[in-house]
């Protein structure tokens, strides 16, 4: 009996769905976090690893430009040496003036150190130290960048050693405007968004070749002041590491840096020949993640859809079995034909009500339908069917919402009326004896005057006694008591058990 | 409790997306800038010369006044007449662009031209290059390579200058080359591309040529135009670095409050390099104590000397160069007596 309770008990705990849909929907939020966090960590790497393959590539477009530029220098250099000029002036008088090769002017050093160029150049010969960058060549180098006063544009000057006059060393140089290389830099991919620029690792200038910012371009600037100093503190550590390894001659390098809200991805790579500089490629992950981040919204959004649709099904599926358990129940509870309790829900309702610390006087009837093999054997049995759920409608009726009322058997019912006194239950019985004879079996003859009766026995709370399985033996000994002076009649328990 | 779900739920998505939203951009206003004035007659105007026309970045400022003197004696020397107007902002160049059409539809035979924007105002630049006038520009190029000759300062060989300037004042304040000191520097706005290069020409200086010992401190701090703040910044530079032996001032007001606060804290143990003449800067240079040089701009020489080229392009000779350096001065407590000093002063 006492899980079968339990059981009953089970049905109503239709609070702990709610609680386990709550963990669901907690295990799913965290779910859907680790997943876009994983996937925000797959979109930096795919970033880094993205901005360093363009990085790299255009690296390659730079340096395969200035190799060019140094490979024809060379191959003059060689055509020059293999001529063997007894002097490098006469040499410069006769080629000051050709075109071509991209270069705007071209000249000679002597092994003496003697410039052979125009005023003009040898006033920027000095002006920006370019011996010292001749005196690197080996066999070639480049200058830093710097504005021509031929051009007013920003150049940069190329050195190649030579041999002329029966094995003198001299030099061979050529001046190539800044803008060829700025247009082999630009990359038309990511025009709005990328950033390229020279960069000169010990003293932190740099020169824009691309950018958002037009009035940069071809300028000279300082990474101090264009980004360094802007990144976010907690990243400043990964660019201190990123900068040592410029420092340290280190081919090539990735960084991801905060600035503010925008992240970015940084690469550098070491340009060939032009001694301590490197072009840097900088990309917002914005441009880069796009089509990962709307990958990442469709996922988002498909999974909290998907979410939604199960939680859905899961409700639905909740309702159904409530209601499935519902039906279940009443059939455990509920005698099927005439909607009365049945006795094992009789007993645990009754149970539970003497469970309560207070439980005022109450009354409980045993009652049987007198005679009704009769009329099942007389009138059939859906006429005492009909007469059974006639009887349990007047119980209900009369009895009302306060008390348990139960089938306890094929024509015995219990009633457990709570918070009464004898005297009310004793007017409700004699109203019960009174209109139970109102009750007609079905199909029944104008002649035949068979009426319905009933026999009850009664026992009080807390009068007779105070165990239910008592009042029970009690109210049926009362019954016996009825039965045996004639039936239709009610009598409470007298104190003797029979 | 069906609410509470659908709240929690709305709740959960809502944080979920809220991961993947992006910040809007704000957009700045501008408040309303006077138009430029029509063009003036910069002295005589008389019959049968040539006509120049100058157009300069900024009406209000002594800087640019300097300029408009230069063109004003050129006018005399060179004998032609001179016309001038130009905007009463930096950041109008629309203005400009008006009065370089004004100048054409007025038979201009050249324009000496400040261009506000070096990108918005290259067509207008290429515009006089095809016409039958000469265009000079002064103080800043555009981007374009249709002009006949620009004469403006090399700000990375200033930078440059400034760097050695240091070096040679730290030396002379008594710090050996095998001591250890620290340079702080500090900027006006650091979108401005004149300071920028004159950073970059002063670090590319300093790496080469200072002394192991002798650090530029990496934290340059920017006063963003407002002298106010530079004094909060001398200060702060003071206070955190002990051993700071050197200040550099990228612009006339870094200067100015590097300057202010060198004199009120009598720190003559700091050597101030900075650009312009401002009286702070005077003060340090004209006394005893302090190590001071400031690097002042030609201006009056490329109004001047550009006028003298427009007209000898006009009569027809060209020009080998297209880039001219009108360069700096260095003047300190040494060379305040030299005739060229106390020339460019005197312009200032």
């Amino acid at each position: 009996m006492k899980k079968r309770y339990e059981v009953s008990e089970e049905l109503n705990r239709s609070g702990s769905f709610v609680r386990v849909l709550l963990v669901y929907l907690l295990v799913c939020v965290i779910g859907v976090f680790v997943m876009i966090s994983a996937i925000n960590l797959l979109i930096k790497e795919h970033d880094k690893s993205l901005t360093t393959q363009i990085c790299g590539l255009v690296a390659e477009k730079m340096n395969n430009s200035i190799k060019y530029m140094t490979t024809s220098a060379e191959n003059m250099s060689a055509l020059f040496s293999a001529e063997d000029h007894a002097d490098l002036e006469e040499l410069y008088e006769e080629l000051r003036d050709t075109q071509g090769g991209g270069y705007i002017s071209m000249g000679f050093v002597d092994e003496n150190g003697r410039i052979y160029a125009t005023e003009t150049e040898l006033g920027e010969f000095d002006k920006w130290d370019l011996m010292d960058t001749a005196e690197l060549a080996s066999p070639v180098s480049i200058s830093a960048p710097y504005r021509s006063g031929l051009t007013g544009q920003p150049v940069f000057t190329l050195f190649s050693d030579m041999e002329y006059g029966g094995g003198k060393q001299g030099k061979l140089f050529l001046t190539y405007p800044l803008k060829e290389v700025q247009n082999i830099a630009y990359t038309e991919i990511l025009d709005d968004e990328s950033e390229i620029w020279l960069m000169d690792a010990e003293s932190d200038n740099i020169i824009q070749c691309a950018g958002s910012n037009k009035y940069a371009i071809g300028s000279w600037a300082n990474a101090l002041l264009t980004f360094s100093n802007k990144i976010d503190p907690e990243d400043q550590e990964a660019y201190k590491n990123w900068k040592k390894s410029m420092e340290n001659h280190i081919r090539s390098d990735a960084v991801v840096y905060h600035i503010g809200d925008v992240s970015y991805t940084q690469v550098y790579s070491e340009i060939d020949f032009m001694h301590g500089w490197n072009v840097v490629v900088r990309i917002p992950s914005s441009s880069m993640s796009s089509t990962m981040e709307n990958f990442r919204t469709i996922v988002l959004v498909f999974t909290v859809m998907l979410l939604t649709a199960t939680m859905v099904m899961f409700w639905i599926s909740h309702k159904r079995d409530v209601e499935d358990k519902m039906i279940l129940e009443n059939l455990s509870i509920h005698d099927p034909l005439t909607g009365a309790m049945n006795r094992r829900a009789f007993d645990i309702a009754v149970k539970k009500h003497f469970e309560k610390s207070l439980k005022p006087d109450s009354s409980l009837l045993f009652i049987d339908i007198d005679y009704f093999k009769t009329v099942n054997d007389k009138y059939g049995h859906d006429a005492g069917d009909t007469v059974l759920t006639e009887f349990t409608a007047l119980l209900k009726e009369l009895f009302g919402e306060n008390a348990l009322i139960a089938r306890y058997g094929g024509d015995e019912f219990l009633v457990f009326i709570k918070e009464t006194s004898r005297s009310k239950t004793e007017y409700l019985l004699s109203e019960l004896k009174r209109r139970v004879h109102e009750i007609r079996p079905a199909a029944l003859d104008n002649d035949d005057m068979f009426k319905v009766s009933c026999s009850c026995g009664a026992a009080q709370y807390p009068d007779d006694s105070r165990d239910i399985e008592e009042l029970k033996s009690y109210a049926d000994a009362a019954l016996y008591e009825v039965k045996e002076s004639g039936r239709d009649g009610f009598k409470w328990y007298d104190g003797s058990l029979k | 409790m069906n609410k509470i779900k659908a709240a929690a739920l709305a709740a959960a998505v809502s944080v979920l997306l809220s991961a993947c939203e992006h910040s809007v951009p704000q957009e700045e206003d501008t408040d309303e800038i006077e138009p430029a004035p029509p063009f003036s007659a910069l002295g005589e105007i008389k019959e049968g010369r040539k006509n120049v026309y100058v157009i300069i970045k900024n009406l209000e400022s002594t800087y640019w006044q300097v300029v408009v003197d230069g063109a004003k004696d050129a006018a005399v020397d060179f004998d032609c007449n001179v016309y001038y107007s130009g905007s009463h902002s930096e950041i109008d160049w629309e203005s400009q662009a008006r009065l370089v059409d004004e100048a054409l539809a007025a038979d201009a035979d050249a324009v000496i031209f400040a261009p506000n924007d070096s990108v918005q105002l290259a067509d207008k630049v290429e515009k006089v290059y095809d016409s039958d006038a000469k265009i000079v520009l002064v103080d800043t190029a555009a981007n374009t390579d249709s002009y006949d000759v620009c004469y403006m300062t090399d700000n990375l060989m200033a930078g440059q200058k400034a760097a050695a300037e240091m070096l040679r004042q730290l030396r002379a304040n008594g710090n050996g080359n095998d001591s250890s000191l620290k340079v702080g520097i500090q900027v006006g706005s650091i979108a401005s591309q004149t300071i920028n290069e004159r950073l970059a020409g002063f670090l590319q200086h300093w790496v080469r040529y200072a002394p192991e010992g002798w650090e530029v401190i990496s934290d340059i701090k920017s006063n963003e135009g407002d002298i106010e703040k530079g004094y909060g910044l001398t200060r702060e530079l003071m206070n955190d670095y002990p051993d700071l032996k050197g200040v550099f001032g990228c612009n006339n007001g870094s200067t100015v409050a590097l300057s202010k606060v060198i004199l009120d804290e009598h720190r003559t143990d700091i050597a101030v390099v900075g650009f312009d003449y401002s009286d702070e800067m005077a003060q340090l240079i004209k006394s005893d104590e302090y190590a001071a040089s400031s690097l002042v701009q030609r201006q009056y020489y490329m109004s001047y000397t550009g006028i003298e080229t427009a007209l000898r392009l006009i009569d027809g000779e060209n020009s080998d160069v297209k880039f001219v350096d009108t360069g700096i001065v260095v003047v300190n407590r040494d060379n305040l007596d030299y005739p060229e000093v106390k020339d460019i002063l005197s312009h200032n």
